[in-house]
């Protein structure tokens, strides 16, 4: 009891409040900008938190990038844009929400039901650390290979296009991300000799190249779209308690997949989001209205992603494994800070501990606030002449990628990519299953490779270990739904057609 | 830039087998049974698998619903062919970013190509001034002193 | 997106980081050198968040208070290191940009995976040196390295599986080099690569490796989680932060020692008055209490030597380092 009060202390301190509030305009701010992500933010933080108190420290990074990993869904929403990855599945479904006028529920699913799932997942890290912690130490390269497999499958569930041409866009990305010497056997691969493609493709570039510069080059070629029926901006949380109700069986699916999935080192947010939209349209049961402006994925994946970045955190603290990228920075704060990740921060450290969980349900509440008058300055953006915000993308695509490795290779990749994600689109091959395919790229092949050396070429120890065999069974479920889904197709064929032709 | 299932279809049997033959050429890594070989021709086989099926049609009907929703695409033939060049603006502009921010400095650079971007999608100069001029700075005073991101001075320092 | 009062946020935004992101930068500016008349840029060839990085940053802090410039680092990754080290490499030479090499820099060219050598920079300073340890799960059952070392004696070529790294990295050399020092080949033991030592680590503690070749502090969260065992390190003396882990020669009499060092360096044609101004900046850096108390605070060791040290360090590291990868069969030459 002493402990929390001591905790309740170390929060309110004026340093720590200040940085709270500083580090969630700042995080909503660098989340909304296309091609600067959640872990961007965090990192940017990092000579910050030198001068901070160790509280005041780790409170930037929990703030940071939970507003960060919201936000980005706030220029995918308007102008189909994700502005971090995590945002990229569900991005097509929350930009059809806006151009049938409700962008402000879509927005407010995003962050009400993120708020939730960072308060969920905040409460699985106080209530089940050592549980959790369990589950992700018995996670060998055999189960994390099925599980990057299951993510891969999500693909095909997330296309509202063919399913051929889905695994077609994202075997693309996988061998985008075979590009460079990131491989386990540190070869350099596909690199024609530039030094440049050794470090392989980030997906930061990729991701602003298939959505932000695609997107300005069919606003080139497009009239501009009819203005929205100008009115009034709704109430953005108005609804959401009905939304809540409704879904709320998604709701908790999200939150739990995404504290799994979190807790789990290497997948993180982006996979989290991923994995719930598919689950979302799989089990919905007005599957024919997702993908065409449906909440319900928004709910299950807003949460989910949130909630995984509390997770997250379980490895860091306990074991000083980084669930993702951004766990991996704050793991060097916490060194830095003197507290020093393992199971003795949370009996001898145990105020500090409490004084982290109190920021993260603080920086979830006050992401609601702070998420409307975002999303209310944000919002002008559609009334804006397309004419004058589309130039200003551009130029923050070149700034953006240039800033994350401070490379302008990077900005060629950019341009780049908005060809390939251009000519895609008008072919019918989805860009988030190639922007998925190359954010998992790694990790599938990381955890084959290495699982096929340490099992002597062997398949047997793949499925041996009780995980990996549940895993394995659930992959091959969702490896053969294509095949069914196609052959149930070609009898619906004719009922579908007749469905879809009155919209 | 629509193309026929069959030539996309073709291009990513092309792709794959590339990717299988240049990747079975890798190097074994000694030590190793398994090297960098392996990936890319499970993946060049996977894509000249699927370039078939697309070439073929198959898993077509699924898209019937994609094209319902393209009610904002424009319908003019002429207004197509014109399109293929004016698409290829906003990478043209980035590629002038690389290679003139250097030279001429972060403002001057992004002033322009926020402009020719502005007029290109029909902007009148009333408006694509500002903006030139605006989006810029803002963008340098984020990026800049927020960020900390070393964006070159060039010929025109920013004031602060 | 270019409304007034989305301007106003992010002004109020930038406002409300600036006292946050710049108290102290001012420090005793020494006598007005000519140089650092501007901010000066350090590149660091692995990602933010990383050992590597944290050290640059404290550096890069303290040089800042020391020099009365601003020092920023910038993360410039990727291939391994091969792109970061190129870039510092490849800087004008005027002492406005410089970075800190790692032991890489002395394995990358022996793979031919790039042009770059040691010779490519001015040497500045060594700034620590972490040697690694033998890691093995908690539940294992060899109880010190002897009995592990017996047990990969006894074991068939390729039957037992490591990891640390990635494939060619440092701590596949240490393996390597441990089993040559134990007369055995380099590749007796499987080699498993990993994105690093946190995996690596994930991994042992999951059952599925026999052990890690990491350094001591990457182990260290799973040591105190009593997750796993170190049951040597690789290093002429005992470890002032570990003091319980017997060195290789204690436990089983071989001397084997290798370490993953760091240090700051420019391109190669630095002009002097930079070298100058650095090399005893550097000593004063690695001498304050904060950096001793930085790296203590990690586990990281401190190794110190100047400019003219840490120039003989590279070239003896490169040789040893080339032989032993020519040994482990890793060089391409």
């Amino acid at each position: 009891m002493n402990d929390m009060l001591e905790a309740f202390r170390l929060v309110a301190a004026a340093d720590v409040v200040l940085a709270i509030l500083a580090s969630a305009i700042y995080g909503l701010v660098v989340g909304s900008l296309p091609g600067l992500s959640a872990t961007m933010a965090t990192a940017l933080l990092v000579p910050v938190t030198f001068y901070l108190s160790p509280i005041a420290a780790v409170a930037t990074i929990i703030t940071a990038s939970a507003m960060a990993i919201f936000s980005g869904d706030i220029p995918g929403c308007l102008l189909r844009i994700p502005g971090t990855p995590a945002s990229a599945a569900y991005t097509d479904e929350a930009y059809a929400m806006t151009r049938r006028g409700q962008a402000e529920v879509a927005l407010g699913a995003g962050l009400w039901f993120s708020a939730i799932g960072g308060i969920v997942g905040t409460l699985s890290l106080v209530l089940m650390a050592p549980l959790l912690a369990e589950m992700a130490l018995s996670f060998s390269t055999y189960e994390y290979f099925w599980l990057a497999f299951l993510g891969l499958m999500c693909a095909t569930l997330v296309a509202r296009s063919s399913p051929v041409k889905a695994i077609a866009s994202m075997l693309l990305g996988l061998l985008i991300a075979c590009i460079g010497m990131e491989n386990p056997a540190g070869t350099p691969r596909f690199t024609f000799g530039v030094t440049n493609l050794l470090g392989g493709i980030e997906p930061i570039p990729a991701l602003v190249g298939v959505f932000a510069v695609s997107e300005v080059m069919r606003a080139m070629v497009t009239p501009e779209p009819p203005k929205l029926p100008r009115r009034k901006f709704g109430s953005i949380l108005a609804g959401q308690w009905a939304l809540t109700k409704k879904y709320q069986w998604p709701m908790w699916r999200g939150n739990i997949i995404g504290i799994i999935i979190g807790v789990l080192p290497g997948a993180g947010a982006d996979m989290a989001a991923w994995v719930s939209y598919a689950m979302s349209k799989k089990f919905s049961k007005e599957p024919e209205k997702v993908g065409t402006g449906h909440p319900e994925g928004l709910v299950e994946a807003g949460a989910s992603n949130n909630a995984s970045l509390a997770s997250g955190w379980v490895p860091a603290l306990l074991f000083g494994i980084p669930g993702d990228t951004i766990t991996a920075i704050a793991i060097g704060v916490l060194y830095m800070k003197g507290l020093n990740p393992g199971p003795t921060l949370f009996t001898e450290r145990a105020s500090s501990m409490y004084a982290l969980y109190l920021i993260f349900i603080i920086a979830n509440i006050i992401m609601i606030p702070l998420g409307i008058v975002m999303i209310r300055l944000a919002s002008l953006v559609l009334r804006a002449p397309r004419s004058a915000v589309m130039p200003a993308i551009i130029l923050l695509c070149a700034v953006g990628s240039y800033a994350t490795g401070a490379n302008l290779f990077s900005v060629v990749m950019v341009a780049a990519f908005g060809v390939l994600g251009f000519v895609m689109e008008r072919n019918g091959y989805p860009v988030a299953a190639l922007v998925l395919g190359i954010i998992m790229g790694s990790m599938v092949e990381q955890n084959f490779i290495t699982s096929l050396i340490k099992s002597d070429g062997d398949v047997l120890p793949f499925i041996e270990r009780p995980v990996s065999a549940v895993l394995a069974a659930l992959t091959f479920g969702a490896l053969l739904w294509p095949v069914g889904a196609w052959l149930l197709g070609r009898v619906q064929a004719g009922r579908l057609r007749a469905a879809a032709a009155p919209r | 830039m629509q193309l026929s299932d069959r030539v996309t279809g073709a291009f990513l049997v092309v792709l794959g087998g590339a990717a299988a033959l240049s990747g079975s050429r890798l190097p074994a890594v000694p030590g190793q049974d398994v090297g960098p070989a392996a990936f890319p021709m499970l993946i060049g086989g996977g894509l000249v698998l699927c370039g078939v099926l697309i070439a073929f049609g198959i898993g077509h009907n699924f898209e019937v619903t994609e094209e319902a929703e393209e009610d904002t695409a424009p319908s003019g033939g002429w207004f197509r062919r014109l399109a293929g060049l004016r698409a290829l603006v906003p990478p043209a502009l980035l590629l002038f970013y690389v290679f003139a921010v250097d030279l001429l400095g972060f403002l001057p650079t992004a002033a322009l190509i926020v402009f020719t971007a502005a007029m290109a999608l029909g902007a009148r100069p009333r408006l694509a001034v500002p903006i030139a001029i605006l989006a810029p700075a803002l963008v340098h005073l984020v990026f800049y002193k927020l960020l900390r991101v070393p964006l070159p001075a060039g010929l025109l320092p920013a004031p602060w | 997106m270019k409304s007034i009062p989305r301007r106003a946020l992010l002004g109020g935004a930038a406002l409300a980081l600036a006292p946050l992101a710049r108290p102290a930068l001012i420090g005793p500016a020494l006598a007005q050198p000519r140089w650092p008349a501007r901010p000066v840029q350090m590149l660091c060839p692995w990602a933010a968040g990383g050992g590597t990085d944290a050290v640059l940053r404290i550096i890069a802090i303290l040089l800042e208070k020391d020099l009365g410039q601003p020092f920023n680092v910038v993360n410039r990754t990727g291939g391994s290191g091969v792109v970061g080290h190129a870039a510092i490499a490849n800087a004008q030479p005027d002492g406005y940009t410089l970075g800190i090499i790692t032991a890489e820099i002395c394995m990358l060219h022996w793979q031919g995976l790039t042009e770059v050598t040691y010779r490519n920079y001015t040497p500045l300073g060594l700034m620590n040196n972490d040697p690694p340890g033998i890691q093995v799960n908690n539940s294992a059952p060899y109880r010190d390295v002897k009995a592990l070392a017996d047990a990969i004696k006894a074991s068939r070529p390729g039957q037992l599986k490591a990891s640390g790294t990635g494939q060619g990295g440092i701590w596949h050399l240490a393996l390597a080099g441990w089993l040559g020092a134990m007369g055995l080949k380099a590749d007796h033991v499987r080699w498993v690569p990993s994105n690093g030592a946190a995996p690596a680590m994930q991994d042992l503690a999951a059952g599925g490796l026999d052990f890690t070749t990491c350094s001591v502090p990457e182990a260290r969260a799973m040591l105190d989680a009593g997750r796993a065992r170190s049951l040597a390190v690789m290093a002429p003396e005992r470890l002032s932060a570990f003091p319980d882990i017997p060195t290789l020669k204690e436990a089983m009499g071989v001397d084997y020692q290798t370490g993953a060092w760091r240090g700051i360096a420019g391109p190669s044609n630095l002009p002097a008055e930079v070298k100058a101004a650095m090399d005893p900046a550097l000593g004063r850096v690695f001498n304050s209490q904060e950096y001793k108390d930085f790296l203590n605070a990690r586990g990281f060791g401190l190794v110190y030597a100047d400019a003219a040290g840490f120039a003989r360090h590279l070239e003896a590291a490169d040789k040893s380092l080339g032989e032993a990868m020519k040994a482990a069969g890793l060089a391409k030459v």
